[in-house]
């Protein structure tokens, strides 16, 4: 396929997962604001800032310590910085723009159902405000827009030719997804160190966002131990929201694109490797030390961004002339 | 978003919708004959239309926008704050052309489209008509569009002209051509999302009608391209080149990708090498035998053209005189549709095919003739003066609505470069009911049907119907508050 069309898909992919991601968060941390106590609170939004490595406005998180009305005050101001604000380039609907336009070049290989979709989303967010959000229960809202991002995945799932076109798709979403993960579980560990006791909440809410509660409550136990936790949203591969399962995904889909060919062998070599760090030597450390996860998390980290690099000059930024048949 | 609210407010419940409708009788009216009795093949739609009650009416009407609000049926409009995107205005009433009426118009397209492809063939060959005097010379060498490149260039089958976009309108005296778009016509996917739009809403009407088909035209589209192919490949690599998402027809160059199955390509995803044309695909370069381009003449290669241009691909023009790919529309077919050019058409069509033309021209009179410029500057209150080389309805001067001053200052620009101008009678076009706040109205209408040609001539039964919203406007141009209906060609 076009390299540009691919590329379109792969981006495509990428901000309606970061949109979906946000959308998660901000459910997470909305409701965290109708029970939760404020030093609490807060220490989520660090933990949201960190992950989405973005500076809070200036004193933002500072000004609501141990004072209710200051903190809510805070957190309007917060969530449309995640939300609306036209200058974060990470804001849901910064993303959800983003992932529009990029599905504008490629709607000749996306279905009408898929464009409309994505369209009305994105029209209904832009006439969206955290003014009114905020009138009613605005949990309801990130839920609502993540559910149409989530229609949008449905019927792409359920109408896409499994072509490049879809691979490059899911490529976008999963590199994304394990990205977004690695960040976040840093940044868990860097607000809430495991040793530390007495923040169930934090790590309930954790699980929360990875879609992974009722699946742990099964597996392991209604206690969450940190580091159990983490293990799981880093390493079980039957998870959708864990950073295995995403690469999983990744490696799938490199594979059908290439098609058996060398094409990006540089780019499989590379999700393989993580893989193999997480399969061979992910769990054993000390549970309460949490400073060897955290290096291999920020490991993973640095390989996805050179991941990215080696799909986009495999596939989309290639120099043409490298590769033209011989003359004759 | 709505550019044209029609929400039923104005209009009192149980009033029938055709209640005020009035025609000026100066006008032919597509639904009515005088006397306000509905024509034959009006007469279902009319009882359907004006049975319906005008909250139903407006609940169409809003329906249709918002699916093309929701489908992306837009185009983008650049004003102080950036880029708006804004829906076609479309009028849900349909407009009919009967089986006879159609006939006429679609041998009169062949016809015409037969001999300009013919007169392109000639300036850039031969030039027997230019020697035997029936076109004159310095009209045809002097003209801009003229691309003295295309010179000795072989094109196959003599398609020069591949996708053509006639505007048609109707007066008392019947249809006349009214402009040959040869360049880079648009529009067609309007043709199709109109026909969509309004067969969802007034299905049951649709079917009775015994409306026309015109779903095929992407496979028309294709075959005929595919024709172009050089060195005969049977399964040539099409692509359709776009200048980009910024483009006000982006809509259709996406449109029309689509409903090919082909890929939709920048001037920045090709490459030319050693006289072939490549586009970057993610397993390499691959070969490219045929470009349906949308990018402007000046704009398809900075080697060949203007040098500054971004949008096109260096080499793509020497890659086609080299016989390696095809373009349609060729370079230069603009020397066919100029507004001068235009009124030596019938005598184009005489010379080549030794028959009559089919469809008139509108009465014109070129500037550059002595005798036309001073009937020109004599009658500018009762004629609508163009420039010669431009299209969209921009810099034209429409007589009777201009101001003594316009005119005078219309007037000095026409001396000062006579062959820059032409004039024509203001055109009394045939008007159409359409939905407004205030019931049916008559609003005035012209039609571009889309003539295809490759090995052969094709043609879909349908046409981009554009409408002046403007109540008494005769400007249809959707840069100036045009729209569109869908028109129902109908079956014998």
């Amino acid at each position: 396929m076009l390299s540009r069309s691919a590329q379109g898909l792969y981006w495509m992919g990428r901000y309606l997962e970061r949109a979906q991601h946000g959308c998660r968060l901000l459910t997470d941390q909305m409701e965290a604001i109708e029970d939760q106590p404020v030093d609490q609170v807060d220490r989520r939004w660090r933990r949201i800032y960190t992950g989405l490595g973005r500076a809070p406005l200036a004193g933002g998180l500072e000004s609501s310590r141990g004072d209710d009305v200051f903190m809510l005050v805070d957190a309007f101001t917060l969530a449309d910085d995640l939300t609306f604000e036209p200058n974060n380039p990470d804001a849901i609907r910064s993303c959800l723009a983003a992932a529009r336009e990029n599905a504008r070049q490629v709607r000749n290989l996306i279905g009408k159902d898929m464009w409309s979709r994505l369209n009305v989303a994105y029209l209904e967010l832009r006439e969206a405000g955290i003014t009114e959000i905020w009138k009613d229960r605005p949990a309801e809202f990130y839920v609502r827009s993540e559910d149409a991002v989530r229609a949008f995945l449905g019927i792409a799932d359920s109408t896409m030719y499994r072509d490049a076109g879809w691979h490059f798709l899911e490529l976008g979403r999963f590199v994304e997804r394990a990205q977004a993960l690695a960040s976040l579980l840093d940044a868990q560990l860097a607000v809430f160190p495991s040793a530390e006791p007495n923040v169930e909440s934090a790590w309930h809410s954790l699980l929360r966002i990875c879609e992974a509660r009722m699946a742990y409550r099964r597996l392991h136990s209604v206690e969450y131990q940190p580091h159990t936790v983490v293990d799981f949203i880093v390493a079980d591969t039957r998870l959708s929201r864990s950073i295995r399962h995403a690469l999983g995904r990744v490696s799938e889909s490199l594979e059908a694109i290439s098609g058996g060919e060398p094409l990006a062998p540089e780019a499989s070599r590379r999700v393989g490797r993580m893989a193999a760090r997480i399969d061979d030597g992910w769990p054993r450390r000390d549970p309460d030390d949490d400073s060897s996860a955290r290096s291999v998390l920020q490991e993973i980290r640095q390989s996805l961004w050179d991941l990215d690099a080696d799909i986009t000059s495999a596939y989309f930024d290639y120099d043409v002339r490298d590769r033209l048949p011989e003359a004759g | 978003m709505s550019p044209r609210p029609v929400d039923g407010s104005d209009l009192s419940p149980g009033r029938r919708l055709f209640a005020g409708y009035a025609c000026d009788p100066a006008f032919y009216d597509e639904m009515f004959e005088r006397g306000g009795v509905p024509r034959p093949h009006s007469r279902n739609l009319w009882e359907a239309l004006d049975a319906m009650p005008p909250e139903a009416a407006a609940g169409l009407q809003e329906r249709a926008e918002r699916s093309f609000l929701h489908e992306g049926v837009t185009f983008s409009v650049y004003g102080e704050d950036g880029a708006e995107e804004r829906i076609i205005p479309i009028d849900v009433f349909p407009r009919i052309i009967d089986a006879a009426e159609w006939a006429i118009i679609e041998r009169g397209l062949r016809q015409r489209l037969e001999a300009l492809n013919l007169f392109l063939a000639d300036v850039y060959g031969p030039a027997r008509i230019l020697a035997d005097g029936v076109v004159p010379a310095d009209l045809i060498l002097n003209c801009p569009q003229y691309r003295p490149e295309m010179r000795a260039v072989d094109v196959p089958h003599g398609a020069y002209v591949a996708i053509c976009g006639t505007d048609i309108v109707r007066t008392h005296d019947g249809f006349l051509v009214l402009e040959d778009n040869l360049r880079v016509p648009s529009g067609v996917s309007y043709m199709l999302a109109n026909r969509r739009a309004v067969r969802t809403s007034l299905r049951n009407l649709f079917r009775r009608c015994r409306v026309r088909n015109i779903e095929h035209y992407g496979r028309l589209l294709r075959e005929s391209l595919s024709e172009l192919a050089p060195n005969g490949a049977t399964e040539p690599t099409i692509v359709l080149l776009t200048p980009g998402v910024y483009n006000a027809a982006f809509y259709e160059h996406m449109f029309l990708a689509r409903e090919m199955g082909v890929e939709l390509v920048e001037g920045s995803d090709l490459l030319v090498d050693d006289g072939r044309v490549y586009m970057r695909t993610t397993r390499g370069p691959r070969r490219v035998d045929v470009v349906y381009r949308r990018i402007d003449d000046d704009f398809l290669d900075p080697l060949a053209f203007r040098s500054d241009s971004q949008l096109g691909t260096p080499g793509l023009f020497s890659a086609f005189q080299g016989g390696n790919v095809a373009l349609a529309n060729v370079p230069g077919t603009g020397v066919a549709d100029d507004k001068s050019v235009y009124s030596y058409v019938p005598d184009i069509i005489r010379y080549y095919l030794a028959e009559e033309p089919l469809l008139a021209n509108v009465e014109t009179h070129l500037c550059r003739d002595p005798e036309g410029l001073e009937f020109t500057l004599d009658n500018l209150d009762r004629l609508v003066v163009k420039v010669v080389g431009g299209s969209g309805g921009y810099g034209m001067l429409v007589g009777p609505h201009a101001t003594p001053g316009e005119r005078a200052a219309y007037a000095e620009e026409i001396r000062r470069d006579p062959a820059n101008f032409i004039s024509q009678p203001v055109l009394d076009l045939s008007c159409a009911p359409c939905l407004t706040g205030e019931g049916a109205a008559p609003r005035h209408v012209d039609l571009r049907p889309f003539i295809l040609r490759g090995r052969e001539t094709r043609l879909a039964p349908g046409a981009f119907c554009r409408v002046a919203l403007k109540p008494g406007s005769l400007v249809v141009n959707s840069s100036q508050g045009g729209g569109g209906k869908d028109l129902w060609v109908l079956a014998e």
